[in-house]
């Protein structure tokens, strides 16, 4: 069989972001992380790989920022990590980032497989798995929430609106998984010791031959604030907190 | 033949999106992959159903032939239904075409020869507004146009797929919980809860409101207390009931994007800091275990004693 790559998103940790009062977006105290729901594509490209016997590599675009995911990534129970370096990601969208994930998975040798989870926690687009897929013209399956290997392809089920589906797919292919297909490992202290060791490739955004203008225009990126009563029953007995809270729904008429 | 090319497996998305095109003034083409679906949608008010006939069940294997069509079509913009299928398929096609692709939208308007499109991002704490130029993309979830009416003259064409997916099976959604979707009330659990015996005193709440039941993705999918299609949340989820009460949820934002929509927001937490009151329109800061029971009572009788 042949590599699995996993695809994952460097991304601003929004329980850092503030919103501040005339509505702009305080990304000063933010913190990196691996964006949530790729930890799940990451842990299930090891899980593939280490079945077939072959490596998972990790595969992300981003600033230099990014660079310092590359470790985590690795602690994660992948082989090699490849990373783009590129100023331009900041305002990339989901065009750009396929084609840039997709012209490195070219570059790498006898890729079976990329996994990439549905969105990234940030934007939660959902668009870049489908979109890498049309850029190689290889298969996608989205919304698995089980894979299993069928002989030179992969049987997998997925969650839709409506139905479960068991699909088949060939190879190679891209595959983008929910969150419930596994629960990733928390990386022990040797795993994490281990990452710092193993071989990391960078390439930049501007080697790559791609136009990384965004295809839309952003006109507005705001704050977005819930106009709620906000009404919290917090001093006193609790009986009387209780007494107020069942007024207040009922003058609501909700019950 | 130039407009707006609308694809659902919803068929009510379908003719919501129909209804947006010909208020904005557009042609409305339907692409349907089944005889069923261009019958039913015939009076929908589309101007033309394109019945598109291939060889695969998936309709996602036919992304590839979709953006060829509308490449071919000078289509102005694809507007599809914001389900796993239409996602994908809407994606797989702005892939090929290399055009732009505005998902999940939480508006969408034209004027003036552009589209401008509206979406939530970072779990809902930041809104972007985008505008598309030539052809783009959309998807679009439920609920957010008026259907209209009118006929469509419906058209066949073959369509090649891409046959390296097949299906081999397809299996009814066994439902272990409520469809949450559709939940006049709602009461959500979260990690504030010590065992998973506490659930007990959340379903007694809920039984007293005539409520469906609900969780946070930890409770789900780190404590697996109930089934992950009761989890609510940007990855899980998104309801719009007219009352939504939490018992022991901090309120992270993946969660709060699936219930922004409630009608009205009641949080209960030991933390007066919790982000849920924030959020909340009422909430009580105190001991589940003390608060839950008595408000169990309190609203119980009120219930019971509300004239009909």
């Amino acid at each position: 069989m042949s590599k699995v790559v996993a695809c994952y998103k460097w991304v601003a940790d929004e329980a850092d972001l503030r919103i501040d009062a005339d509505l702009s977006v305080d990304f000063s105290r933010v913190k990196g992380k691996i964006s949530d729901y790729d930890k799940n594509a990451i842990a299930e490209a090891v899980n593939i790989a280490t079945a077939w016997g072959e490596k998972a590599v990790g595969l992300t675009f981003g600033t230099a920022k990014a660079k310092q995911s590359v470790k985590d990534a690795l602690s994660r129970g992948l082989e090699e990590g490849y990373w783009i370096n590129a100023d331009e990601a900041a305002d990339a969208d989901g065009a750009a980032v396929a084609k840039a994930l997709a012209a490195v998975i070219q570059r790498i040798d006898d890729v079976g497989l990329v996994v990439c989870a549905e969105g990234a926690s940030d934007t939660f687009a959902r668009q870049v798995p489908s979109r890498i897929g049309a850029v190689l013209d290889w298969p996608v399956v989205t919304s698995v929430m089980k894979i299993e290997i069928a002989g030179n392809g992969l049987m997998t089920v997925r969650r839709l609106d409506d139905c479960m589906q068991t699909v088949k797919v060939q190879l190679p292919a891209v595959i983008a998984v929910l969150p419930e297909i596994n629960t990733p490992p928390i990386p022990g202290l040797k795993a994490v010791m281990a990452a710092a060791k193993k071989p990391v490739h960078e390439f930049k955004g501007g080697d790559l031959g791609i136009n990384f203008t965004p295809k839309t225009k952003a006109v507005e990126f705001k704050g977005y604030v819930m106009a709620r009563k906000n009404v919290i029953f917090k001093e006193g007995e609790a009986a009387d907190k209780v007494r107020e809270l069942a007024a207040a729904l009922r003058k609501e008429g909700v019950l | 033949m130039a407009g707006i090319y609308i694809y659902s497996d919803n068929n009510e998305i379908a003719a919501e999106i129909i209804g947006f095109a010909k208020r904005v003034g557009k042609e409305a083409v339907l692409l349907a992959f089944d005889e069923k679906t261009a019958e039913v949608m015939g009076n929908s008010g589309a101007d033309k159903i394109y019945l598109l006939n291939g060889e695969s069940e998936l309709v996602e294997s036919y992304a590839k032939a979709v953006a060829e069509l509308l490449q071919k079509e000078e289509a102005e913009l694809f507007a599809v239904g914001s389900t796993a299928r239409g996602r994908e398929l809407a994606a797989r096609a702005a892939g090929y075409l290399d055009c732009a692709l505005v998902s999940d939208v939480s508006a969408l308007s034209y004027a003036d020869g552009w589209f401008l499109a509206e979406r939530m991002m970072y779990g809902g704490l930041v809104q972007q507004r985008e505008s598309l130029d030539g052809l783009g993309v959309v998807t679009v979830p439920g609920g957010k146009f008026d259907p209209v009416t009118g006929n469509a003259e419906v058209i066949s064409m073959a369509v090649q797929a891409d046959r390296r997916v097949s299906l081999v099976e397809t299996a009814p959604i066994v439902r272990q919980g409520a469809d949450l979707s559709q939940a006049d009330k709602v009461v959500c659990v979260g990690m504030g809860l010590d065992k998973e015996e506490d659930l007990e005193t959340a379903r007694a709440l809920a039984e007293a409101i005539g409520a469906e039941i609900a969780c946070t993705r930890g409770i789900a999918e780190e404590r697996h207390w109930l089934p992950a299609e009761l989890y609510i949340g940007i990855s899980g989820a998104v309801i719009k009931p007219k009352l939504y009460v939490s018992l022991g949820v901090s309120g992270q934002i993946q969660h709060i994007f699936g219930i922004r929509d409630s009608q009205l927001i009641v949080g209960i937490d030991t933390n007066e800091r919790a982000p849920i009151f924030k959020a909340a329109d009422y909430g009580i800061v105190g001991d589940l275990y003390e608060i839950v029971p008595l408000l169990t009572d309190a609203l119980k009788k009120q219930t019971i004693d509300r004239p009909e």
